[in-house]
């Protein structure tokens, strides 16, 4: 007998659809069915896209009123229709946590934040600092009361997040992607902190990210959601992934690594002798007196794949901004192509170095994708007939044919990062600096980006990038470890994977292939 | 010590004494009632000298601008007395002397006001403040705060998105047409970003149960206590009492009419 | 009135003020430039008129957003607090300016009984919030000691950056932002939608 069939559902979703507009098109999610239950992990996975997100919303009652959707079908809490509790009632018994640690907060510290949780159920002031202490005890924060929650990592907010759920006291709570954004050791102990407050307060959680791997283990349940918002799999993890891979596959669906083939086969041939194209000497940086970097020297060679890992606060997006000349350094010299940076004439040096941010909308200057891809050989004066050809090869290389004349916001966080990279190329540099481009990406995004960087840098393009994703790191030349403003480590990946007590300090985690070979080896 | 003074008691002891400074015409009123402002910041508060001066200096040039055109363009009802001096086609008289330096002085004064207040109020207290005393609505505080939390996540970006133009060659173009464009670039990623927060923020509240009630329990109890009456009642009285001083001497002058 | 609003409309009012006390900085320094040329011929106040509509932009790009009553007056009201929040220099005076501002502004759309957000009413908005800018002025700034074609200056200067700077500035942002696709949750987003649907319409 199953958990399920000796439980009391908690929960209960009957022929749910949801549409931000109306019914008739364009359905977010479709004909839904499903149950959840006391003192389960379940978790719902689907590709970018399916609607995840909004239905953690319909199910703790904000949605469809706050975008103002349509819905048909029912939802059953504790058995009662979810539309008969009153306003604020039913989101008292479902929590979520949200995928962005930056904006789920209003107030300035810690402690006014779970305040207002406790203001909202009209909790006696007296009785809040104690229950402040309490939750902060919980999510292991207790010395981070009067923080302001703008100086937390990602790590820390989310726990935060939590932390104001949990006062709530729900029944369910909902995690919609929580480590997205985070970290991968961060990643590892959250997902343990909520392993451990399931235990102990016994509470229902369900769990939405297209991720599965980290999961996997502590789940109870999977729920599966194709593109369409319909369900095509609800069964017990070992169940499904034998079974369904074809069909979870064509849908997009992240797939578990164990059931996954290596994302690229690695380079074999490390470049040898080959000429320095960016050299650093004796560097230091401080910002406001305190030390960002301090005595970094290093030599990147022409043809390199270079990715710098490291603690959020190590200086990693600083010294890459150094490279690229945006700011100058306090102290010791940058050379790029021989040639101190400083003496580069600005025009020529950005037309040879590249840089790709976080955000590929701070990059955006245009109205259309086309005008972003021409906008720098239209500057540096190309001809006509060149930026034609040059910007049509870039649309069809970046799948943005179809998008040629859209608004580039308006494109889908995929579709943007695509665009950031392209407009990099379209002058062809030698030198390609990334900070952080797959932070808060999905699956597919993340795996095109991976696939044309190879193809970069098979085409000779050096390239440095910031990345947490030990994935991506493990398919470079070199992975560049910062640490207490210096360099802790520079050389090949499977050096690094051997200095288990640096990867311990530098908070960094070893990738999926290094970690069954060494299970299997154990 | 001000800091603790209650917020939207300390607003309005430097909101009324404004006010009432805006009908004074004579140099006496504004000119005694700045010094007396810099002896309350200076020995009620820990506001740093440093810092005052570093804020404060630029207003004070932009008070000589504006007394000096007041000089210039004083209308005929404010400008009776003998001539001082001429300037281009300009004569400048002891009344629109005294105007210009009066108007000047009471802007220093509005600044001096506001510094006392800004410099020694906490953003969330001055809001819980507004909702518990002046009965603001829960949603439009909270909402405020929400916002405002952004403030150095907005200026952040805006130091990328500088960097990020200037990787892209924008610092290459000039001319009007690309300042307006350059206006642009700067303010829709901004605000787009900022509308995905607003949305975010707002579900992320609700979903804590926040429902915009005005019945709600208060982790700081904002309260009004004697001395924070006392110092309305100083703030307001020695500009009274200045203003009753510079009538006795005969300098008070309200909207043109010597008193 | 509140309970019509929703909280994303307030906390995005709140934001616009934010992200428009960062941008403000950048027209401080046209205001000075303007003012330093002016300042020879003893005009240089003057130069803060020429940009002074700018000030006005978040009660117009508020209002044409949301499109409800109330919107542009609580919208400037609202920025206000957010600048005495940044700590502008201004201080809870500031709330005041912000309320007579906003309430100049939202005339305009009160007269059209908050159905018409068309470019001539959003420009008629950014003048009245001009013109009774102005009135507070007069007498706050004491502007009314000055000469009469000094005031009159004043005041056209001032309506014109209104009209400009809010008004015709404020709707293009607005148009601007609506193509981003992030506005679909509020009314502008939505209108747009509409257009796209039936473009016959």
């Amino acid at each position: 007998m199953s958990i399920q069939q000796l439980n009391k559902s908690l929960l209960q979703v009957e022929n749910y659809s949801f549409s931000y507009e109306s019914l008739n098109d364009n359905q977010v999610l479709q004909d839904l069915s499903f149950s959840l239950y006391h003192n389960e992990m379940s978790m719902l996975i689907g590709a970018s896209g399916s609607g995840k997100s909004s239905l953690a919303l319909c199910l703790n009652g904000l949605y469809p009123e706050a975008v103002e959707g349509n819905s048909t079908g029912n939802i059953y809490f504790k058995d009662k229709h979810i539309s008969d509790y009153a306003t604020g009632e039913l989101q008292q018994h479902i929590g979520i946590v949200f995928q962005d640690p930056e904006s789920q907060f209003c107030m300035i510290t810690v402690e006014d934040e779970l305040a207002f949780t406790l203001e909202n159920l009209n909790i006696p002031s007296s009785e809040m600092p104690k229950r402040i202490l309490e939750v902060l005890h919980l999510v292991g924060m207790t010395n981070n009361k009067h923080k302001r929650l703008h100086e937390l990592s990602g790590g820390e907010k989310q726990k935060i997040a939590l932390a104001a759920v949990l006062l709530l006291d729900p029944n369910l709570i909902i995690f919609d992607e929580p480590t997205a954004n985070l970290d991968p050791v961060s990643r590892i102990e959250f997902i343990d902190l909520i392993r451990e407050i399931k235990e102990e307060k016994k509470l229902s959680i369900l769990i939405i990210d297209h991720q599965i791997d980290d999961w996997l283990f502590i789940v109870d349940r999977l729920l599966v959601l194709n593109k369409n918002g319909q369900i095509i799999a609800n069964d017990k993890p070992d169940k499904i992934f034998p079974e369904k891979i074809p069909r979870l596959k064509q849908e997009g669906v992240w797939l578990p690594k164990p059931y996954l083939n290596p994302l690229t086969v690695k380079a074999d041939s490390r470049p040898t002798n080959k000429p320095v194209l960016l050299s650093i000497g004796n560097l230091s940086f401080r910002r406001k007196k305190s030390t960002i970097l301090s005595d970094i020297t290093l030599n990147i060679p022409e043809g390199e794949f270079v990715t710098i890992v490291g603690e959020n606060g190590a200086g990693k997006s600083t010294l890459l901004q150094l490279m690229a000349g945006l700011i100058t350094p306090d102290r010791g010299t940058i050379s790029f192509q021989g040639k101190e940076i400083e003496n580069w004439n600005e025009k020529e040096l950005r037309a040879n170095i590249g840089f790709v941010f976080q955000n590929p909308e701070h990059q955006f200057i245009t109205d259309t994708v086309y005008d972003e891809l021409t906008f720098g050989m239209k500057l540096n004066g190309y001809h006509q007939a060149e930026i034609k050809a040059r910007t049509t090869a870039l649309l069809s290389q970046f799948g943005l044919l179809r998008h040629k004349y859209h608004n580039p916001f308006s494109l889908s966080g995929g579709q943007k990062r695509r665009v950031s990279v392209a407009t990099m190329l379209s002058e062809s540099p030698k030198l390609l600096l990334l900070d952080e481009p797959t932070f808060g990406q999905d699956a597919d995004t993340t795996h095109e980006l991976i696939k044309t960087l190879v193809m970069l840098r098979d085409n000779g393009t050096t390239i440095i990038i910031i990345t947490h994703d030990m994935e991506l790191a493990d398919l470079s030349d070199t992975i560049l470890v910062l640490q207490n403003h210096k360099v802790a480590f520079s050389g090949s990946p499977s050096a690094l994977w051997r200095k288990t007590d640096l990867m311990k300090r530098a908070r960094l985690r070893l990738p999926y292939r290094i970690r069954t070979q060494n299970k299997l080896g154990r | 010590m001000i800091a603790s003074i209650n917020p939207s008691m300390k607003a309005f002891s430097v909101l009324i004494p404004g006010i009432l400074l805006a009908l004074t015409y004579d140099f006496f009123t504004p000119l005694f009632y700045l010094v007396f402002i810099l002896i309350i910041t200076f020995t009620l508060s820990k506001v740093s000298f440093y810092r005052w001066i570093k804020i404060f200096t630029p207003f004070l040039l932009i008070a000589i601008g504006f007394s000096w055109m007041t000089m210039l363009y004083t209308s005929e009802e404010f400008s009776g007395g003998h001539v001082l001096f001429e300037v281009w086609r300009f004569e400048v008289t002891s009344g629109s002397f005294e105007t210009g330096v009066s108007l000047g002085l009471r802007s220093l004064c509005f600044v001096s006001l506001s510094l006392l207040f800004v410099l020694t109020t906490d953003s969330t207290k001055f809001m819980l403040s507004l909702m518990q005393q002046c009965k603001l609505p829960p949603k439009i505080t909270y909402g405020i705060l929400a916002g405002y939390r952004f403030l150095p996540t907005f200026q952040q970006e805006l130091q990328l998105i500088r960097q990020a133009h200037r990787i892209r060659g924008v610092a290459r173009s000039k001319g009007l047409r690309d300042r307006i464009g350059l206006f642009r670039r700067y303010v829709i990623p901004l605000l787009a970003n900022g509308i995905r927060k607003a949305e975010r923020v707002a579900l992320a509240m609700e979903s804590k149960g926040f429902s915009g009630e005005s019945k709600r329990t208060y982790y700081h109890e904002m309260k009004i206590n004697p001395r924070d009456w006392l110092f309305l009642f100083c703030m307001v009285g020695s500009l009274v009492t200045i203003a009753s001083l510079s009538s006795y001497f005969g300098f008070l002058n309200i909207f043109g009419k010597q008193y | 009135m509140t309970k019509h609003w929703k909280l994303k409309e307030i906390v995005l009012m709140s934001i616009l003020g934010v992200v428009f006390g960062v941008i403000y900085l950048l027209f401080f320094f046209v205001g000075q430039g303007i003012t330093t040329f002016l300042t020879p011929f003893g005009l240089g106040p003057l130069g803060y008129e020429f940009i002074f509509g700018i000030w006005f932009i978040v009660s117009i790009l508020a209002a044409y957003i949301i499109r409800k009553p109330g919107i542009a007056f609580t919208a400037e009201v609202i920025a206000a607090v957010v600048e005495v929040l940044i700590g502008s220099t201004a201080g809870p005076t500031l709330i005041l300016t912000g309320m007579i501002q906003g309430a100049g502004a939202e005339l305009a759309f009160a007269i059209t009984k908050w159905r018409n957000y068309t470019l001539p009413i959003l420009i008629l908005s950014g003048m009245l919030a001009a013109s009774v800018s102005f009135i507070y002025h007069l007498y706050a700034s004491g502007i009314i000691a000055m000469g009469a074609w000094i005031i009159l200056a004043s005041l056209i200067i001032r309506i014109i950056s209104g009209a400009l700077l809010a008004g015709i500035l404020g709707k293009w942002l607005g148009d601007q932002l609506a193509k981003t696709g992030v506005l679909r949750g509020y009314a502008l987003g939505k209108e747009l939608q509409k257009k796209r649907e039936h473009p016959a319409a």
